[in-house]
């Protein structure tokens, strides 16, 4: 299907240049951080055309992170729930065990192309920040990553893997000490540095990062575009990820948008309960707002606070949502759901005893809405998920929660010996 | 005798009696402008004293924009005459309504307020514009010329400008490139008046500083003295003539 790439198509309009999004988006930071964005900026729209830049792109996802990651049928899981075929895109397959090395590595590059010596990151569970380290130790560049000191205290093996490819991780002390106050910590260090690179981590922030991190994790989409039509022999009927700020869902979305019959579902983080922070259901439960440099949907306290979420997914525990994920919603073209903390937790154990993978708890929100929808389906239909990242980071997690005992006493052997 | 110095406090903290009783000491004190902050749960451009401060007056006084309303009416049917610069974070006066809001403050006679994360010429700050309030565009050294120009083609009259590339309360520097920021906003727009903040702690930052703007803006320095309980002694050694 030849798509006609205009301004009418969602495509062309999300890689515009201009970062606006409907009504949302846009670039709202201290005038003291608009020449490092404005250069961002325009580095990222000469990229996009410049065939040496995107081979180096490529090459390196493909040597570093061995690109193209596996498009996995679920037989088994699909003939229990007996409707649509399951197929999940492993991205937990990539270096460091998620989608977030693609935007990593594509925004690396361009730091380096802007001649940057010093990059400064946020993390909330570690992964982006883990993937962050690994680029940098690999490309030779300074790191300093900012965690919120309860994610810093409860992620230590992430800590531990980012120290030792040399990074510097700082602990914020700030608010609910997690995600939303290592931004804020991250964005001080701009201020106060700003001929260093922001590598942030996902599809939301100012201009360009949501479109930018949106085109360097469309390569998800456009690899299940060609594995699904081989091994299915039709395009996905559905598509589905998981949804905290958006970047594997753009990253699978991204290239099936202009096509109305590939229906596209984002599911969110349910948490335990509707009440304000319970979960972290910023497209079902948030309002209209504008912070950390974006307009969007934001859980609020309804005065303009910004409000505490929960997940048991670190990666979904967030209070905001891509600007592009907002107006998509907005538009009806992406279908906003649920799972609780409980869905993904069992999605987490039917997939590895059905299907033999470990997925990470972020994930498995996503397989658990599919599990739902499957069901309701005809055997001819296709649904794929995005697996963005592998499930071994969540050890201590979801052992707390399936074999409590066994990790006591796994605690104490660790202290005895 | 006003002081060249505009001062701020974060309204409702430690409660918002007491912040209108610290205004009242920095009018007392002849500071010529005071800045009133509205407290936000996330300031993203301050430093720990202000962050302190503004999540007090959030999260244990609970503090509304119609609250910091309430004080700040309270404050202009006393002091009719004294000049008042708001500052918030763009989310809470975004969700008050920004017509609205900007209408409230022109009843106070408040003609100026400051959006340190609301770029100058984005859609918001044309609808603050458009309905009566001139926003104070807060710049640093790396503003460029071309950038700066088409500033000055605009309707601002007061300039902020950081003294270094820092946050709010930090060890004060005044960076070199500063000085030609100053001359091309004096070359363009004489009658604008100027002001520098971030970090100015001591007497000789104050005479430093408006010996070439208007004003030094001091923030954190009284907001930790009020913390420590010496604010009197503070705002003594920073106001002597």
């Amino acid at each position: 299907m030849q798509i006609i790439e205009t301004e009418t198509t969602y495509k062309s309009a999300i890689l515009n240049g201009k970062g606006h999004f409907g009504p949302y988006g846009g670039c709202y930071v201290p005038e003291v951080l608009m020449p490092a964005l404005e250069e961002m900026a325009q580095a990222f729209e000469e990229i996009q055309h410049d065939p040496i830049f995107l081979k180096e792109f490529q090459d390196t996802l493909n040597e570093i992170s061995g690109r193209p990651t596996a498009f996995t049928p679920l037989p088994r899981i699909s003939k229990r729930l007996g409707g649509a075929m399951l197929y999940m895109k492993n991205e937990g397959l990539n270096h460091t065990g998620a989608h977030k090395i693609n935007h990593c590595i594509g925004q690396a590059l361009l730091a380096k192309r802007l001649g940057k010596q010093r990059i400064i990151a946020e993390t909330g569970a570690g992964q982006h920040g883990y993937a962050t380290a690994a680029v940098c130790a690999r490309l030779g560049l300074d790191c300093t990553v900012y965690m919120g000191r309860k994610d810093y205290e409860r992620q230590r093996p992430n800590v531990y893997w980012m120290e030792l490819l040399g990074s510097k991780v700082v602990p914020v002390d700030d608010g609910s000490q997690t995600l939303n106050d290592a931004v804020i910590a991250a964005f001080k260090d701009w201020v106060a540095n700003p001929e260093s690179f922001y590598l942030l981590g996902s599809a939301v922030g100012p201009h360009p990062f949501p479109a930018m991190n949106t085109f360097f994790q469309k390569i998800v989409g456009e690899e299940i575009r060609e594995q699904c039509l081989n091994m299915a022999g039709k395009l996905p009927d559905y598509c589905i990820a998981c949804v905290g700020g958006g970047s594997n869902a753009m990253g699978i979305f991204y290239n099936f948008l202009d096509e109305a019959s590939v229906s596209l579902i984002g599911v969110e983080a349910g948490g335990k309960g509707t009440k304000p922070g319970e979960h972290a259901s910023k497209l079902k439960r948030g309002v209209e707002g504008i912070f950390e440099g974006y307009h969007s949907y934001f859980l609020q306290d309804g005065t303009g606070n910004i409000a505490a979420t929960h997940s048991v997914s670190a990666g979904l525990d967030y209070c905001g949502v891509s600007p592009i994920l907002a107006w998509l919603s907005d538009e009806g073209r992406i279908q906003f759901e649920n799972a609780s903390d409980e869905e993904a937790l069992n999605a987490v154990q039917s997939i590895a005893r059905e299907e033999g993978f470990i997925i990470a708890l972020e994930s498995a929100h996503g397989f658990a809405h599919a599990f739902k929808l499957a069901p309701t389906l005809s055997k001819e239909q296709v649904i794929v998920i995005n697996a963005s990242g592998r499930g071994e980071k969540d050890l201590f997690i979801t052992m707390r929660h399936f074999q409590e005992e066994s990790l006591l006493t796994y605690a104490k052997h660790l202290l005895n010996t | 005798m006003s002081t060249p110095i505009m001062s701020h406090l974060v309204l409702g903290y430690p409660s918002l009696s007491e912040s209108i009783l610290t205004a009242e000491a920095y009018i007392a004190a002849g500071c010529a402008i005071l800045e009133l902050q509205i407290p936000f749960s996330h300031p993203t451009a301050d430093g720990p004293v202000i962050t302190q401060a503004c999540r007090e007056a959030v999260e244990k006084n609970n503090i509304s924009v119609d609250d910091c309303l309430g004080a700040l009416a309270d404050i202009r049917t006393r002091f009719p005459e004294q000049e008042i610069i708001v500052m918030s974070y763009l989310n809470r006066v975004f969700t008050y309504g920004l017509p609205n809001f900007c209408q409230q403050l022109r009843k106070l006679d408040i003609r100026h307020l400051i959006v340190p994360d609301l770029p100058v010429d984005s859609p918001q700050a044309v609808t603050i514009q458009n309905n009566g309030i001139t926003l104070v565009p807060v710049l640093a050294a790396n503003v460029s010329t071309e950038r700066l120009k088409k500033l000055l083609d605009r309707d601002f009259d007061f300039y902020y400008l950081m003294s270094d590339f820092k946050i709010t309360g930090s060890t004060f520097s005044l960076h070199p490139r500063l000085e030609a920021v100053i001359q091309q906003i004096r070359a363009t727009q004489p009658a604008a008046r100027i002001g520098i903040g971030f970090g100015i702690s001591t007497k000789e930052h104050v005479q430093l500083v408006t010996s070439t703007v208007d004003y030094a803006i001091i923030g954190s320095t009284f907001i930790k003295a009020k913390m420590d309980g010496n604010l009197g002694q503070v705002m003594g050694a920073l106001t002597a003539a």
